[in-house]
């Protein structure tokens, strides 16, 4: 079986695509043309590992690149830039890689989506997100990133509806790892320090590894007869999920954090519910704050609500291979041990 | 006329149709949508009738989000199907002549996002076409809208300034970023391709201004230094220093254009020297200072000076605050230049960029990228 992945350099697609060649499944790996691929450097002597040297916006060569393929994974997304630039990097990147698959008669899709799509405000506290949960209400108070995931979420489903399609939807919670550690699900920086927003809130999260066998098992249960998975969303997280405080202290204990400032979540709740009513009131909406006293952002991120894996293992038959903790640990060493590289790396003496 | 012209009668509100969802297009279509603090509700002289782009999603996201009646991913049948009275081109400057050429013998007008030609020679024969079928064609020059440029103009109207002998514009954007749109190495702009490079996105800018300026000065000597500091492979060009001395109506004007992409931080900033004072602005960080005489004569000059300058900068910080979270960037000088045209449209009055303004422009781009300017 041949597994195309998109992103295949960044962050989860590195992972995936070891995870892929762990599986002993053939890869064709997308690397930009500018691109640097040294994170994927220790596959180029493999028979089963290959790249694409190509940008999704160029649906010409993506055609050709596609030959032969099997199963899509699409990671490849744009999470930086104002609205058009995302828009051209998820939207329109998606909508090219779609069509060209339709013209290489590729069929079999895994997209990767996020957490980002459900509607968290006008949820109420301590639910339980999973997959049947509501997505976004109303979008104009959310970000540029779900608005363009929505709406790239909406061309795979379309995908799906033609005959002989496969398409499995993946919502991985936040991903996690060396790197990654002390994410936006914490708080956010505030100067020099960084503002700790609540601390009892269930995180969800998935370590990048976890998450990375989540997605070539779908791409595995994509490709068999009368596949379960097709036409479904998963939700991604581990299991065991830890509150904003547990998964704090874990992290100090083994890395070097910001200085931080804490609020209880009720504060930043109130003080954003605050300023929604007077924008309202005041110029019928128009104003627009930083995310973090939008509350439509930050109960996105912050509010205290349950997660389950449920259907995930049940359909992909998937279990995360490490815990949190074991996670956490691995990351902060491979953290250390590329700290170590890049100093000896640019240690003139060693020359 | 020619015999395949289709000459319509254009009855209020018109009908407009935007050709490209680029970054660009959310301006022109929050315009026809209403949705502007300058213009507000248009739907007396215009609605939104189709958006159009090759990528199916844009086209649907542009009129869903817009209000637009249809969305298409050819021109051809969005010409057909929609009618349109007003096209507004906004897709990459190398497919300008052959979208708007078909827009204007359609029947509609045209208004074309800067550059709308890589040369005055190309521009020359398009407004040909708009000249052959009777249609409007006209290139956004939306800083010359901006409240800033008006308030300096209207000062060297007045004769504030006095006599203009010297205008200094810089733009300094970091265009090399491999983040941005510019920069990407991936896949390169198109706008990489013209004359100018990059730098083409932003000459239209810098010459109507100047122009515009100056009092429609006529420069003959030209000198302008091309560079690629950063040496990256995929521009032509990532700085422009020029200067160019000639004169005006009233007397002789010194010009000096500068582009970079390595200060910091973005800024677009406009300097007029006059024979009696002189005024500057940042159009992307608004403030307008002007020393000249002031009440009190030359005594007291200085100091009312000061005081009202002061006065000014405190005002424009607590102003650009509000306008940051209101939301009212740069481009209000493009829903400003949209609402003057589509009054003209409707008025049928004279376009608020004329044939002959675009065109000097166009030829001053040229004179900067002339090989005997070259220093």
């Amino acid at each position: 079986m041949k597994m195309f992945i998109t992103g295949a350099t960044g962050f989860v697609g590195q992972a995936v695509t070891a995870s892929a060649m762990e599986s002993g499944l053939n890869v064709r790996a997308v690397v930009r043309p500018a691109s640097n691929a040294a994170g994927l450097k220790k596959w180029f002597d493999h028979s089963t590992f290959e790249t694409a040297k190509v940008d999704l916006r160029d649906r010409k060569a993506l055609v050709t690149a596609l030959e032969g393929v099997d199963v899509v994974v699409h990671l490849a997304a744009t999470k930086a830039g104002d609205f058009y630039s995302q828009f051209a990097g998820t939207v329109v990147a998606t909508e090219n890689l779609l069509l060209a698959m339709a013209e290489a008669n590729v069929k079999n899709l895994v997209g990767v989506s996020t957490f980002s799509v459900y509607e968290y405000l006008q949820t109420k506290s301590n639910t339980v997100i999973d997959e049947s949960a509501e997505t976004v209400a109303d979008i104009a108070g959310r970000d540029e990133y779900t608005e363009t995931k929505l709406i790239q979420e909406d061309l795979y489903r379309t995908f799906g509806e033609v005959e002989g399609n496969s398409v499995v939807i993946l919502r991985p919670g936040m991903i996690f790892g060396a790197g990654e550690l002390w994410h936006s699900l914490l708080g956010s920086p505030l100067g020099p320090r960084f503002l700790r927003i609540g601390s009892s809130s269930t995180l969800p999260m998935t370590y990048v590894e976890n998450c990375a066998d989540a997605i070539v098992a779908a791409g595995e249960r994509l490709m068999e007869q009368n596949s379960t998975v097709n036409g479904e969303v998963i939700n991604i997280v581990d299991d065991n999920l830890p509150s904003q405080q547990e998964y704090a202290e874990m992290v100090e204990a083994v890395v070097e954090t910001p200085k931080t400032v804490k609020v209880p979540w009720a504060v930043v709740k109130t003080v954003a519910g605050g300023m929604k009513l007077a924008n309202k009131k005041l110029v019928g909406g128009r104003a627009k704050f930083p995310g973090i006293v939008v509350p439509d952002r930050l109960h996105a991120r912050f509010k205290p609500l349950r997660y389950t894996n449920t259907k995930a293992k049940r359909l992909l038959g998937w279990k995360p291979a490490f815990t949190i903790a074991e996670a956490i640990k691995r990351s902060a060493e491979i953290e250390r041990q590329q700290a170590e590289m890049t100093e000896l790396s640019s240690d003139p003496s060693d020359a | 006329m020619p015999d395949n012209a289709k000459p319509r009668r254009m009855t209020r509100p018109l009908k407009a149709a935007v050709v490209g969802s680029g970054g660009i297009s959310q301006e022109h279509l929050s315009f026809l949508s209403g949705k502007t603090v300058v213009a507000g509700d248009v739907s007396d002289r215009v609605k939104l009738a189709a958006v159009c782009d090759l990528s199916p999603a844009a086209a649907k996201y542009g009129a869903t989000k817009f209000g637009a009646e249809a969305s298409y991913t050819d021109m051809t049948k969005m010409l057909e199907q929609a009618s349109p009275d007003v096209v507004h081109i906004l897709t990459p400057p190398q497919s300008h002549v052959a979208l708007v050429t078909e827009a204007l013998a359609s029947g509609a007008h045209v208004i074309c996002e800067k550059p709308i030609t890589p040369t005055s020679e190309e521009l020359r024969k398009l407004q040909a076409v708009a000249d052959e079928y009777d249609r409007h064609l006209l290139e956004s020059h939306n800083y010359r809208f901006n409240s800033g440029v008006v308030a300096i103009k209207e000062m060297i109207d007045d004769g504030d300034l006095g006599d203009v002998r010297e205008v200094e514009i810089r733009v300094t954007l970091p265009v090399t970023d491999p983040g941005g749109r510019f920069g990407d190495p991936n896949m390169p702009s198109p706008i990489h391709k013209m004359p100018a490079g990059v730098i083409h996105d932003f000459t239209t800018h810098l010459s109507y201004l100047m122009l515009h300026l100056t009092g429609d000065a006529t420069f003959t000597k030209v000198g302008a230094s091309w560079n690629n500091h950063s040496e990256s492979p995929i521009f032509r060009y990532d700085n422009l220093d020029a200067i160019m001395i000639g004169s005006s109506a009233t007397g002789p004007v010194h010009g000096r254009l500068r582009f970079e992409s390595d200060a910091a931080p973005d800024g677009f900033t406009i300097v007029v020297r006059g024979t009696r004072g002189y005024a500057e602005t940042d159009l992307f960080q608004p403030y307008l200072r002007a020393v000249i005489p002031r009440t009190g004569g030359g005594q007291l000059s200085p100091i009312a000076n000061h005081i009202a300058n002061g006065l000014e900068l405190v005002k424009s910080g607590v102003t650009n605050v509000g306008k940051k979270i209101m939301q009212k960037g740069p481009y209000h000088g493009l829903h400003q230049m949209l609402d003057d045209t589509y009054a003209a449209l409707v008025d049928g009055n004279e376009m608020p960029v004329t044939p002959q303004q675009m065109l000097r422009a166009s030829m001053l781009v040229d004179q900067l990228l002339a090989e005997e300017s070259r220093v």
